[in-house]
This record gives structure tokens, sequence and C-alpha cells, in this order.
């Protein structure tokens, strides 16, 4: 995802730069005042950790490689905006003194890989990760996830920056100065590559990093997660309760307003019975024969159209069949549930190393 | 051994320009791990290399990075502008004449920019020249599709032809810079950029101790793979690996942070960053930088000269 020189017009440099000077500004701001004057070392360290993350390099079947940035491992480990000096310290001595990436576009690799990867997946960890304990499985899945979607985020934006060069900048004949493909070909490009093998290998790192951690060097994770208690035994036992009563809450609220749905006039598209086809608009002279025999063959349902056989009370009708699907529903996740759990623990745990 | 033992002469010879060029013979085919290790080395050759040239005398060695690196900057701001081919490769050939002004292997340089522009500017420029993606005038016709006639266009072509000789260009100019510039050199050209200062600091000290966590990481990889009994294929074990050694290198880093830390409160570090006592500019580096910034303007106005 290093962009080189010359992909991007100075432009769009200037802009990414300049949208760059003040993130830096306060993120230098922000790190003095949370880790004090020991702050030099540990985002040196950091930086050149972010470094060597960026070095570890996964084959991919093309012949090219894809490499882990590790922003949202730092983010979760020592906060968004350290992860900002980080990355962008890492990738300044990679633009001036290895040639991976552009010097001028140093602003918007920084942009991509320094600011939006950090703190999408940063959010996305800290939401996903809520108030679970330090050393929970969900904390570490959280991590990994926030890994996949920040890495996704940042190849995002660097598709965006490439796909507005061919609108914005080309000469009088429609040739292209800059990137030439436009937004439909570079998203999807870009997307493909790091929803799959770049976005696993961000997401295997960063949660197996922490999951590492959790195990063999807490102290490490206490650095950014102050006042978060080590293990769900330490957690007040209601804290799960109140997620769920929403939950309840909300399909319940569902449930009550489905009648709504008979308000809604026509019918849904290829839902309709044959009898509702407009033949004459596809052409048609008769109900095709495997239409006519399948449709309605399967007769011994309970509350056909949602509703009873009578035809009438429909509103009731409605409300029990939604809450009657929630119920079927609801019990075939349990089951399900059940069963893995039940597998699970049937397999001995294996050891590997 | 008659006449004294002396130091060989093919020993004292120092090479000029050498690069870091790839193991001769037979490459086996090296997994993951085999590749990252090789690729480790690269950077540590690769800044030994810089170190070596940037020691040597030479047209833009002779230069205060201050100068160098804004005036370097202005080149690549030009070589952004520039929307005529053969301009830029006028520009790329000027690289070429401060690379042999300063000494450095011309063949190398040149080897150095075009191994890398085929393998990630090719295979991504490519598909551009093709109407589907460039439409405009068909001068190679290959065919027609759904009554569409498909080929490489023009404005494909041309556009191709910029990019590569653009991102060749600038490549160039930023090589030429590493090449001829000490670390020491780049963090004070950055600190009278108004880069902050803690970001400086950082910079330094990352760059220092990058070396430091380079040779922890390639201890781990010999470790494992002096401990691997057989080649065996086990997925599991390697991403197990990865996430152990991460982990671990990332306890190193802290632990080093916290001594190098204690080391600067012991030396008298209050918080505050200070740097050496700078050097004046000389009239020479003026001359380069006002140089470079003639250059520019010179270049951008003749290639808008020739036409948008």
């Amino acid at each position: 995802m290093h962009i080189p020189d010359g992909y991007l017009s100075p432009a769009t440099c200037a802009v990414t730069g300049a949208a760059m000077v003040p993130v830096i500004g306060t993120a230098c701001a922000r790190v003095k005042r949370v880790v004090k004057d020991r702050h030099a070392p540990l985002l040196a360290l950091g930086a050149a950790y972010s470094f060597l993350v960026m070095m570890f390099n996964i084959p991919i079947p093309d012949g090219t490689t894809a490499h882990a940035v590790g922003a949202v491992l730092i983010a979760v480990l020592l906060g968004p905006w350290a992860a900002v000096v980080c990355v962008s310290v890492a990738l300044v001595i990679q633009a001036l003194f290895f040639g991976d990436g552009g010097v001028l576009a140093l602003g918007a690799n920084a942009l991509n890989m320094a600011f939006v990867m950090p703190f999408v997946g940063y959010g996305v960890y800290r939401l996903a990760a809520r108030n679970t304990s330090l050393t929970s499985r969900r904390r570490a899945l959280a991590a990994g996830v926030g890994g996949y979607v920040g890495l996704n985020a940042a190849a995002l934006c660097a598709a965006i920056e490439f796909g507005l060069q061919p609108t914005l900048f080309h000469s009088a004949n429609g040739t292209p100065l800059y990137a030439p493909f436009h937004l439909a070909q570079t998203i999807p490009t870009m997307a493909l590559a790091h929803l799959t093998i770049a976005g696993a290998a961000e997401l295997i790192l960063t949660l197996g990093v922490v999951a590492y951690l959790q195990r063999a060097n807490l102290p490490l994770l206490r650095i950014n997660h102050p006042g978060v208690v080590d293990t769900d035994e330490e957690l007040a036992p209601t804290r799960g309760l109140p997620a769920l009563r929403w939950a309840l809450i909300g399909i319940a609220t569902m449930i009550v307003l489905s009648p709504l749905g008979l308000l809604a006039p026509g019918t849904a598209y290829g839902e309709g019975a044959s009898a509702d086809l407009n033949l004459h608009k596809y052409g048609l002279s008769a109900i095709p024969s495997g239409l006519q025999h399948y449709n309605g063959f399967w007769k011994h349902t309970l509350l056909a159209d949602y509703g009873f056989a009578s035809g009438r009370h429909s509103s009731l009708g409605y409300v029990l069949s939604a809450a009657l699907g929630a119920l079927v529903v609801g019990a075939a996740i349990l089951l399900f549930v059940a069963v893995g759990r039940a597998v699970a623990r049937r397999r001995p745990d294996v050891q590997t190393g | 051994m008659a006449g004294g033992a002396t130091t060989p002469a093919w020993l004292l010879e120092s090479e000029a320009g050498a690069f870091p060029i790839g193991c001769s013979g037979r490459r086996r085919r090296g997994n993951a791990l085999e590749k990252t290790l090789d690729g480790l080395a690269k950077i540590v050759r690769q800044a030994i290399t810089s170190e070596e040239t940037a020691a040597r005398p030479g047209l833009l060695q002779s230069l205060d990075a201050r100068a160098k690196l804004p005036g370097v900057v202005a080149l690549l701001v030009a070589v952004g502008l520039v929307r005529h081919i053969p301009v830029l490769a006028g520009l790329y050939l000027f690289t070429l004449g401060l690379a042999a002004a300063s000494r450095i292997g011309l063949w190398g340089f040149v080897k150095r920019v075009w191994l890398f522009i085929p393998v990630f500017t090719g295979v991504i420029v490519a598909p551009a020249m093709f109407s589907f993606v460039t439409p405009g005038e068909v001068v190679l016709p290959l065919g027609h599709w759904f009554g569409h006639e498909v080929g490489l266009t023009r404005q494909g072509l041309t556009s191709a032809g910029l990019i590569v000789c653009r991102v060749a260009t600038s490549i160039s100019l930023v090589v030429l810079l590493t090449l001829t510039t000490s670390w020491p050199g780049l963090l004070s050209a950055l600190r009278a950029l108004f880069v902050p200062r803690l970001l400086v600091l950082v910079l330094g000290m990352a760059y220092r101790y990058l070396f430091v966590l380079l040779d922890s990481i390639s201890e781990m990889v010999v470790a494992r793979r002096a401990r691997t009994i057989a080649a065996g294929r086990n997925r599991h074990g390697a991403r197990a690996a990865a996430s152990f050694s991460g982990g671990a290198l990332f306890g190193k880093a802290h632990a080093l942070s916290e001594e190098i830390h204690q080391a600067m409160l012991a030396r008298g570090f209050r918080g505050e960053a200070r740097t050496l006592e700078r050097v004046r500019l000389r009239a020479v580096d003026g001359t380069w930088l006002l140089a470079c910034l003639v250059l520019a303007v010179l270049v951008v106005g003749g290639d808008r000269a020739l036409g948008l």
C-alpha cells in the first residue's frame, strides 16, 4: 500500500500532506502528555517495531507479497495517537532511507496508514471489546477484527486517492496524467487484495500478538488499558445482562410493529403468487408449467401468508407469526451453540508450538 | 611468507560504487521465513552501502543536507508537474549526470531503479494501455468485443509512458539523496524544515534501534530454524510462531525502551531534546538550492510551453 512518487498529482500530495500536519502536531502534544518524558524511547522503539512488522512478507499466489502494517496493534498497545507517531516515523525512514514509498506521497501514505488505519481499527477494537477483561478471548478477537477493518479502511482511502486521479488530472485529449484507473477499477482491486490476504495477515498478526501478550506479558497490555480488570472472574456478575435485555427489548418492539407490513402496497419482487404475475410484461402467454406445478407445492403451513386460515384478525396473525418465527430461530441458534460447545468440550486441547 | 605479512591489495581496494548485488549461482526458492531473513539482511546491506557512498567525495556529498533535501523536493515537485515524456527523459538524464558527478556507479544506479519499475509499476500500468481502461484513439487494434473495437489506445500508451518515466525519475532523485546523505545529516535537514523536535528525536532513535531489533529478529528466526527438525508443513505452527515472535519482540522493544529512558535520565535528560550547534550553510549550498529552484521553474515552464 506504499504509494510511490509519480502516481499521485502534486496537488493530491499537497492536500494530504496538509491534512497530516495538524494530526501529527496533535499526536506529538497528546503523546507528550500521556507518556510524559519517557515518550521518546517508547515511541522510537514502537516506530522501529512498526518498520520491522512491515518487513514480514507473506507471499501471494500472483508472485508479489503482502505485509501487515501493525498500526492497529500499536494503537491497542500504546494508544492511537502513539500509533500515529510510530507509523509516521516508520514511513519516513522507509521513504527517505530505503526508497519504499514516495517522498512527496509521504502525506498520502501517512494519512492512510498512520491516521485512518489506527483510528478506525482502534475504534472497532474498543466497540467490540467493550467491558471485557484484559485476558478475555473477546478482547484478542476484537483487536484482530480491528486490524482487519483498519487495514481495509486504509486500502479504501488509497483506492480513492488513486481513483480520483484520472477524473481530476487529464490532458485535453483524455490522457490520464497520473494513476490511470478510475474509482470503479481501483476500489474493487484494492478491496480484493486487502479483504483477503493482506487483511488476513493483519488479523492474524494483531490477534496473535495480543493473545500471546495476554498469556505471557500482561504488563505490556496494561500500558494502554489502565483500570481494566485482568480476568473475567473480577468482573461484576451482572455485566452481560443489560446487553441481552436490550436485545430482547429490540426484538419485542419489532414483533409488535410487524403489522406495519400490511400497509405496504403490492408484493415483494419474485414473491407474489403465480396468479398475480403480469404475463404480458414478460412476453409470456401462459404461466410456465414448472412454476405452476411447484407453486403451492408445500401447503402444510401453520400460518400461511403470516395470518390465520380464516383471513380475519390479520394484525394479530402478523404478531403471532413474528413471535413464533423469532422463537424458532432463537431455539435453532441455541441448539447450534449447544452442539458446538459439546463438540469443543469433547475434543482435548491440542498444544502446538 | 617472504617479505613479511602484508595486507593483499585486493582487500584494501574499495569497490567504486558497489551496490548490493544478489547472490550468484542458483537460488533455491525459500519459504516466507527465509525471504524475510533475506529482506532483513538487505536492509543492513542497503544502510551500509548508503553510509559508504555518503562518505565518499563527490558533488552531492559535499552539499549540506539542509540545502540538498529542499532542492531534491523542488525537483520532485517539478517531476510531478511535467506532462511530456521527452521532458521527463531529460530530467532522468540529469539525475544520471548527478550520479556520475557524485561518483556513484552508474550501472548499479540504473539497475536499482529499473529493476523495481517492471515488477511494481509495469504490472500496475500495463492494463491502462488498453481501451477498456483508457478510452481513446485505438492505435493497435486487437479485435472486437460486443461490437466495440478493443486495443491499445494512444491515450493509454502515453499515460503508461508518463507514469513509468515519472516514477523512474522520482525514484532516481530519492536514491541520489539517500546514497549521498548521512542519517544525521538528513535529521538536521528535517529539523531545518520545521519538523517537530520530538519527531526528529524519535526518528533518530528509531533508526538507531531498528538495527538492534533487527538483530533480535534474526536471532529469533535462526534459533527457530535450528530447532526445526523436519521441513514439514505446519501452517498452524508457523502462524503461532509468527504471533509469538511478534509478541516477544514487542516485549524486548519495551524493555529496551525502559533501559534507554533510564540511561537518558542518568545523562541528564529532562524531557527537552537538544541538538548540536549547527554549522552555517556555505555559498555552494545556497547555489545548489537556487539552481534546483530555477531548474524546477524552467522545466515546468518549458513543459507548459509545449502545450497542456
